[in-house]
């Protein structure tokens, strides 16, 4: 007796086990498959011994219980192991490790779901006065009421705060909270404070509502860099002054405790608090009483209850939970993502549905290391720039999820419409290339004099061979897969490329350095879209006082020096007139072009963007006219997304 | 000797086991003989293209052409566009546009399409469905466009001169062409990888590599091994103390930690495949040192051996000429689990990103790093790794074979 009954418990367990393996793509299978086994299991106890039977109830008994135990009021502990699926959007792609902390001042909290400012502020904690839309460039009032406005001569902006404004203790967001947070980035150096800090005088309230943003002046009286004030109102978050009061007072004024704290405490003004964190998912859960359920501002709560973020041990697991429906956005790079749909037939969609997929906005970069034997040579540089098969790079390491530089050229510019109306592209078009080209890259060889002397191959100059390593950060797939091809280039045209990949933790210490010989052509990622942009763009490309410094994290890692590019670099930031702004940008181009200290290498995304159409739909699309951002339903204006979902099953 | 070698074939399992590995080993040697492409030359544009036969197009379309009237043809052809599941679908789409269903004959294949033609709108999101059916409907519309033409295509080519289209040909839907005579045929067996390399090609260069690795790090592990094993066995004493001191130092650490340790801190620049062989063989070394030194305390007071010593002749000679042929067969033995262990080791560093420097040679370690690394065990994409596992499995399964067969020879106590 007992023998058949362990036989058919097996059995069961095997068929749960089997059905379970099976991915069942809908709700329905699952509970099916549930059911099933839930009947079988019934069959079998009632065939166990009234004792075992007994157990069995009770153990079931005990986890029923459990289960319906979990209400609202419980432990997040509790209520975040078993999240209700209907209410909680997961996003996928940017949280790796634990959370460190919640401080809107500290740059290493590693909260990414939550907390990252910059171009495309993150806002579902704390808000930005405007949101960035990096579709059409528009600066959105989020916290400010209306659009910022310029004084006459361009050196302040003034825009004041919606009244209904609240912060999640009740109080009002004030003018005051604004300039505070601004004093408080000075005073303890935070990386806004020192990033901002030589071209912002002053943040000031003029009233309880109105702010007044004050440029730094130069000789003539003119902003240094308006572009800048400008960025910065919808870049940095607004933080509540008596909160920043308890920091301050707890870290007893001192600026490194200030930024370490991990800040449990704090006061925020977005959508979205903290719930639960620990080493396997973060939790936020929505503030029901949200400021911006008011008319003056999105009119309702964002629809999701939760916001939760599985931490993945790498990409491919996050990959299989995207493919298996536990993922609603995924900000991952997923090679052949057109499979899902095209093969598998899953319910997963890109912001496009043709190649590239995405919106692309950044330009990852191969810096030359002119420090480099060799590479300081114009001809090494521009051969190998050329043999570079550009076309497979974005075909097979990216598997064409970037434009090709066919449809885009390449330039200084990012493939937005935007950018690319900012130079000429008839000028630059003899200098532009688009790879592949051996027989071009082996004739600049060849009349520079750099040729194979002693039969070995390998090209010498000087009577020394030309030999580089190609280095990204190892796991960097699409990263790695194009230095692979950037070597096989190289054997091509006789310069001997290896390829290298050092831990992330440790490329970020060498790469960095203005002076390092371990690195000789490198990749670092570029400026995407913001509203610096295309000036902060060339400034990280070129700009020479970025060279040769330590710690650098602005830009120029290959150490470039060009006079002109710096003159170009300090005037476009006042430049109002357009012509005068192509003018120079056109110029910037060219020299990019002509003494390629680096080049691009793809387009990709400043995000990836990839949605299940599981448990929600009508998330933004490229084709849907609404202009929203894909930027993770959490970046900038893409916030907005939160606010459309539906469930597809209501 | 010739008796035993005799007997060694007689063995079956060592029969198999070294067919196997002669199996591939010949492969090994004379694939490149016939297949003289670059094992690492990217030739796909695109990743992961399925195992087939790739016949250029351009080259078809200009090749004779034949007439076959087969009768199936346009079946096979609407069929390959329009299955099942197509039908079911756009009964679905024309239900919910709310075509009534008794006018829908979902397997009158014109009338459907008729049906499909005059109704659908790409625009149309019924309540309840998602942009990606939404998608797949676009999709299939697509697909079925011309579906029942029974015209030809017309070939065009631009002239020169004017830049306009100039019509130079037909292709009919009965036209048929000769693989055979078409010039430019790629037959990819397995496909293409991630970088849209000719898999198999790669797979015999890998495969050859891994062999080269393991038997670099066996005959390094071996050697190290013996040396060490006949020194403790056979002086024993305090250079006995000595040598287990350090073996057993080496047995408490697990040896795949110290090969990771010590991959990570060459770096990677300086890892070339021989270099992490002489890393693996200089990390397997001490259960062979172990056993060595077990068989040679036991060797050590036979008559044969004592004899020799009263004979006057030096620790070497008594070492080489009346220890080791004894345990000859066993070292034989060992060195062939040190190879088959040894590629296993690659593979393994190779999966965690610590195996050799990827440009210079393929590896099969490195492949199944780059398939993972592309999710092609996630995307269904079996050409690009399962392979890899077929071949790694049956080179350590030959060589376990043969170590067994060998063994059964050797080993009285095995003997049948």
């Amino acid at each position: 007796m007992k023998k058949r009954i362990l036989l058919i418990l097996s059995l069961v367990l095997i068929l749960s086990m089997f059905l379970a393996a099976c991915q069942p793509e809908t709700q329905e299978a699952v509970q099916e498959a549930v059911e099933e086994v839930a009947e079988e299991v019934e069959e079998a106890v009632e065939e166990v011994e009234e004792e075992v039977a007994e157990e069995v109830e009770e153990e079931v008994a005990e986890e029923t219980e459990e289960a319906a135990a979990a209400g609202p009021d419980l432990d997040p502990a509790e209520v975040a192991a078993s999240l209700p699926r209907e209410e909680t959007v997961y996003i996928a792609g940017l949280q790796w490790s634990a959370v460190v902390g919640w401080n809107p001042y500290s740059s290493a909290n590693n909260n990414a779901m939550g907390i990252a400012a910059g171009s495309n502020a993150r806002v579902p904690i704390f808000e930005t006065p405007y949101m960035y839309n990096m579709i059409n460039g528009e600066q959105i009032p989020l916290l400010a009421d209306g659009p910022w406005t310029w004084n006459d001569d361009m050196t302040e902006i003034t825009f004041t705060l919606k009244d209904a404004a609240m912060w999640s203790d009740g109080t009002p967001v004030t003018a005051e909270d604004v300039a505070y947070t601004w004093a408080t980035h000075v005073k303890y150096e935070t990386t806004a404070g020192v990033g901002y800090g030589d071209y912002i005088d002053n943040v000031e309230a003029m009233d309880d509502k109105t702010v007044v943003v004050k440029a730094k002046l130069d000789e003539d009286g003119n902003a240094i860099n308006p572009l800048l004030l400008k960025a910065y109102v919808s870049s940095e978050y607004v933080v509540q002054k008596a909160w920043t009061e308890i920091l301050e007072a707890r870290a007893g004024n001192d600026a490194t405790a200030l930024k370490e704290d991990p800040a449990l405490d704090f006061v925020s003004s977005g959508p979205y608090t903290k719930f639960y964190d620990d080493d396997q998912k973060v939790v936020y859960i929505r503030d029901d009483n949200y400021w911006g359920q008011d008319a003056s501002m999105w009119g309702a709560l964002p629809v999701p209850k939760y916001l939760a973020h599985t931490i993945y041990a790498d990409n491919n697991a996050g990959f299989l939970a995207l493919k298996a429906g536990e993922v609603d956005v995924s900000q991952q790079f997923n090679a052949n993502v057109q499979d899902l749909w095209l093969v598998d037939n899953l319910p997963i969609s890109t912001w496009m549905e043709e190649a590239p997929y995405g919106l692309t906005a950044s330009l990852p970069t191969a810096y030359f290391n002119l420090e480099s034997f060799g590479l300081d040579n114009i001809a090494v540089r521009k051969a190998i720039a050329y043999a570079v098969d550009y076309d497979t790079i974005i075909a097979n390491a990216m598997t064409n999820q970037s434009p090709t530089f066919d449809q885009v050229p390449r330039s200084v510019m990012n493939p937005t419409a935007g950018e690319q109306a900012l130079y000429d592209q008839e000028a630059v078009a003899d200098l532009q290339w688009v790879g592949n080209d051996i027989e071009g890259a082996n004739a600049i060889l060849d009349e520079a004099g750099i040729v194979d002397t002693d039969g070995d191959g390998w090209r010498e100059l000087d009577g020394q061979k030309l030999s580089y390593n190609a280095v990204c950060p190892n796991g960097w797939s699409d990263w790695q897969a194009a230095m692979e091809i950037v070597a096989a280039a190289g054997e091509k045209i006789g310069i001997e490329i290896t390829t290298l990949y050092p831990e992330w933790g440790v490329y970020q210490t060498v790469f960095v350095n203005g002076d390092q010989q371990e690195y000789d052509i490198f990749m670092v990622w570029s400026d995407g879209a913001g509203p610096t942009q295309p000036w902060g763009r060339v400034r990280q490309l070129m700009y020479g006082q970025f060279a040769e410094t330590q710690g650098n994290w602005n830009g120029n890692w290959g150490g470039y020096i060009n006079p002109r590019i710096d003159e170009i670099v300090n005037e476009i930031p006042s430049v109002t007139d357009q012509d005068r702004l192509v003018e120079l940008y056109t110029e910037a181009t060219e020299i990019y072009l002509t003494d390629i200290p680096s080049f691009t290498l793809m387009y990709r995304p400043d995000q990836f963007y990839t949605v299940n159409e599981t448990i929600w739909t009508n998330y933004p699309s490229a084709e849907d006219g609404r202009n929203i951002p894909p930027m993770n339903l959490l970046d900038g204006f893409s916030i907005a997304g939160l606010y459309e979902l539906e469930l597809v099953n209501p | 000797m010739k008796h035993t070698i005799r007997e060694i074939f007689h063995s079956p399992k060592f029969l198999v086991g070294f067919s196997i590995f002669m199996f591939i080993l010949l492969v090994v040697i004379f694939y490149p003989l016939f297949v003289t492409a670059e094992p690492l030359e990217i030739i796909g544009k695109g990743t992961f293209f399925e195992p087939g036969i790739y016949v250029n197009v351009y080259d078809g379309v200009n090749s004779k052409q034949y007439t076959l009237n087969l009768d199936d043809a346009a079946e096979k052809r609407i069929a390959s566009k329009l299955g099942d599941q197509e039908r079911l679908d756009m009964q679905e789409w024309l239900l919910s546009f709310g075509i009534p269903e008794e006018e829908i004959d979902i397997y009158d294949t014109e009338k459907l399409i008729e049906l499909w033609e005059n109704n659908y709108d790409r625009s149309i999101r019924f309540p309840g469905m998602t942009s990606a059916r939404q998608k797949y409907f676009g999709r299939l519309n697509t697909s079925l466009a011309g579906l029942l033409s029974t015209e030809g295509i017309v070939l065009a080519a631009e002239n020169q001169e004017t830049g306009e289209l100039e019509s130079t040909g037909i292709i009919e839907q009965t036209n048929y062409l000769n693989v055979g005579q078409v010039a430019n045929v790629r037959v990819l067996p397995l496909g293409t990888d991630n970088f849209g390399r000719d898999m198999l090609t790669e797979l015999v260069s890998a495969t050859g590599t891994s062999l080269k690795i393991g038997f670099i790090a066996g005959s390094i592990a071996t050697m190290i091994g013996l040396t060490l094993g006949l020194l403790a066995g056979y002086i024993g004493g305090w250079v006995d103390d000595i040598i287990m001191f350090f073996t057993n130092l080496f047995t408490v650490i697990p040896s795949i930690v110290l090969l990771i340790l010590i991959s990570y801190s060459i770096g990677q620049e300086q890892r070339g495949a021989v270099t992490v062989a002489v890393v693996i063989g200089f990390t397997s070394w001490v259960w062979t040192t172990r056993a060595v030194r077990a068989q040679v305390i036991s060797l050590r007071h036979r008559d044969h051996v004592n004899l020799s010593k009263l004979s006057g002749h030096s620790v070497g000679h008594i070492i080489v000429h009346d220890i080791l042929p004894y345990i000859a067969s066993y070292v034989v033995m060992a060195f062939i689990l040190q190879i088959s262990s040894g590629i296993l080791a690659e593979a393994g560093l190779s999966i965690l990103g610590l195996g050799p420097k990827t440009t210079d040679v393929p590896t099969l370690g490195l492949m199944m790093n780059w398939a993972m690394i592309y999710s092609a065990h996630i995307m269904g994409k079996w050409w690009a790794y399962f392979p890899v596992i077929v071949v790694i499995a049956l080179v350590s399964f030959s060589m376990n074979l043969m170590n067994t067969g060998l063994d059964q020879v050797f080993n009285p106590a095995l003997r049948e």
